[in-house]
């Protein structure tokens, strides 16, 4: 009973009712290439979601995600037309995203800036630089391992973008929930001021979660470019708004300090299996949007009547 | 209704192409009505008119062969286009559906899942936009030869320049293989000697939505002072350069052309704005696309070259390889109209 009023009691409710309502009025919904394809389909978008996680936890948030993802596609595609190997390029696309969450993280956290107006700036400046790589055009021509690993099963029929999801999800739910470095991603989250009196490092870790973010967000700009096999200076465009939608709807709190893996992770599954199930019910796109505007509309607004309604009855 | 019709040099080659491609094959296959198929049209997004006619087109043809299956209108959101057509490619053919009519705005990105659809056995026919490596596709359905497009468009230019002076074009997406396959036909055609004058100043993308074309073209005339003619080849972007131009008072300096639709350019082209400009028939294509996805769903045809069909009310079309795209195979439906003040209203109603 307690399970069921916490947030993500709430959510496996949704989630396990939206199972079953695709279950029952879509047949093919449980299929296990449909299984794989809903993952894969938004695939890049909740491998980032994943660290947008721990980043709005600690009261930051890293709006230049898929501007990041944009510019290490462009990047990808760039170096590949450009003689080089996909070994290589992948790289050096891994090396961008390492730069550009150095760049987050010296301006936010050694310089104070806030991460909004910080990373808001860089969402303007890196897609900027993907636009000039990639101009007008579509670059593919990636050597065939690349597009084999982007589209085709791993192990089994599972692509190699949903084994490292897993993976990441397992050592960020480690890091979060069982590891000194997590504590203190809370900490700072709920109280930054505290904290830095308590001693904590607190640029440190800021910095820490902000070359994580980027990283793993060139990582998933790469894959993304695998997956398609092609990219565009407007590849990922607008990208971190679902993302960062998938994380408030996992109930991580947006001023910080509360949130869990698995609220997040439970968000992914709803989101994902709700657009599917529509699909699968030839619901259109402009409707389905809709349905997900009011899901999101719903779990901003539910908690706070809530708790507000939790503060009147102890007043009366 | 009054009509200009246009017969480029391409155009009059696409069409001995597909005359040759007739007499190779005895007689034209006709499907057997009646049979289930369960199709989707897949535009390029939902919400602007031509894909709705396309779609009343399809749903007609597949009224008149009696198809027991569905047909599923569908599509994406304008901005989420390319991702959004991947994803309703995808869910198509987990849903084993027999055939996806696809107007293509992804580009080759849609091209590993047009071969994961047509391994799993659904066909994938394209029409108003191919596939551009042809990767994917069964057989494209073509509204007109791409090549007479371009010599339609420099011709337009041409006319309304004056012979001389500067144009620039204002297109859909980058990604939009139609629109790019036409502008470099274009550009092939202003290579002749008749146009050596007439220079193309500039190429810019307003994504087929109205306020980004609106503003791209205001700025190719911030750019360009002595821009005589926007050419836009697509329905979004011809009105919104002729409602700019109209807006910024600059019809008489600026002419507006391309391809629209007379419904909607007619005030523009009465008012002098865009005095000329072309399209096809929107219905007719969606007609023959459903006919030419049945007759190959069934198993009437193959998707194979040489083969011929009948397409109802059209008549017959063979099958032929794609010019413009080694290797690709196309049905030509062809030919197109130019509108002016004088047919544009008849057009419109």
């Amino acid at each position: 009973m307690r399970a069921l009023k916490s947030w993500e009691g709430g959510l496996a409710l949704v989630f396990v009712l939206t199972l079953a309502w695709n279950a029952a009025f879509a047949p093919e919904f449980l299929t296990v290439q449909n299984q794989i394809n809903l993952f894969q389909l938004s695939i890049e978008k909740i491998i980032v979601a994943l660290v947008m996680t721990l980043i709005i936890i600690n009261a930051e948030i890293d709006l230049s995600v898929a501007s990041v993802m944009g510019l290490s596609a462009a990047v990808f595609g760039y170096l590949v037309n450009n003689g080089w190997g996909g070994g290589t390029a992948i790289a050096l696309c891994l090396g961008v995203g390492l730069a550009a969450g150095l760049v987050n993280a010296t301006l936010s956290a050694r310089f104070g800036i806030p991460s909004l107006v910080v990373t808001l700036a860089m969402l303007i400046a890196f897609r900027g630089l993907a636009r000039v790589l990639v101009k007008d055009n579509s670059l593919g021509g990636f050597p065939g391992w690349v597009t084999d690993l982007g589209q085709k099963g791993l192990v089994g029929p599972v692509p190699l973008s949903l084994v490292l999801f897993v993976l990441l999800l397992a050592v960020l739910w480690v890091l979060l929930h069982r590891t000194g470095f997590g504590r203190q991603v809370v900490v700072i989250g709920t109280n930054a001021e505290v904290a830095r009196f308590s001693g904590l490092n607190v640029g440190r870790v800021k910095a820490v979660l902000f070359v994580m973010s980027s990283t793993v967000a060139a990582l998933a700009g790469v894959l993304y470019a695998a997956r398609l096999g092609s990219v565009r200076g407007d590849s990922a465009l607008g990208f971190e708004l679902d993302i960062i939608t998938m994380v408030l709807m996992g109930g991580v709190s947006i001023f910080g300090g509360k949130g869990s893996m698995a609220g997040v992770l439970l968000s992914i599954l709803i989101i994902l299996n709700l657009r599917n199930g529509m699909a699968l019910m030839n619901i259109t796109g402009h409707i389905q949007t809709g349905v997900i505007g009011v899901l999101l509309i719903a779990s901003v607004l539910l908690p706070n009547i809530v708790s507000d309604l939790r503060v009147r009855r102890a007043r009366s | 209704m009054k009509t200009t019709k246009l017969s480029g040099l391409a155009l009059a080659a696409g069409l001995a192409a597909g005359l040759m491609g007739t007499t190779a094959l005895a007689e034209a296959v006709t499907a057997a009505p009646g049979a289930e198929v369960n199709a989707v049209l897949l535009p390029k997004f939902l919400g602007i008119l031509p894909f709705d006619q396309a779609n009343r087109g399809a749903q007609e043809a597949a009224a008149e062969l009696g198809s027991t299956g569905t047909l599923e209108y569908i599509g994406p959101t304008p901005e989420n286009s390319a991702a959004g057509q991947i994803e309703m490619l995808t869910t198509a053919t987990t849903q084993k559906q027999h055939v996806v009519m696809l107007s293509n705005n992804a580009g080759d990105q849609i091209a590993p899942t047009a071969e994961a659809a047509q391994a799993a056995g659904t066909k994938v026919v394209t029409w108003d936009s191919p596939i551009p490596s042809g990767a994917g596709e069964t057989v494209f359905i073509a509204q007109v030869d791409f090549g007479s497009i371009g010599v339609v468009m420099a011709d337009m230019a041409y006319d309304l320049a004056g012979g001389a002076g500067e144009f620039a074009v204002l297109s859909a997406s980058p990604d939009a293989s139609n629109q790019n396959a036409w502008i470099e036909a274009m550009k092939e055609t202003l290579k002749g000697d008749k146009y050596k004058d007439l220079k193309l100043v500039d190429v810019v993308y307003g994504n087929d939505q109205s306020e980004e074309s609106y503003n791209k073209a205001l700025g190719l005339v911030d750019k360009y002072p002595d821009l005589k003619v926007i050419m836009a080849p697509t329905t979004v972007g011809i009105v919104a350069a002729a409602k700019a131009m109209q807006d910024e008072a600059m019809c008489e300096k600026v002419k507006v052309s391309g391809l629209g639709l007379p419904a909607e350019m007619v005030s523009y082209s009465l008012n002098g704005c865009a005095p000329q400009f072309a399209l096809w028939s929107f219905v007719d294509l969606g007609y023959l696309t459903y006919q030419a996805s049945y007759a190959i769903a069934t198993g009437a045809i193959k998707g194979e070259i040489g083969e011929e069909f009948t397409a109802g009310r059209m008549g017959s079309f063979t099958i032929e390889e794609d010019p413009g795209r080694p290797g690709a195979k196309r049905v030509l439906m062809g030919p197109f109209t130019v509108y002016t003040k004088d047919n544009v209203e008849a057009a419109a109603n």
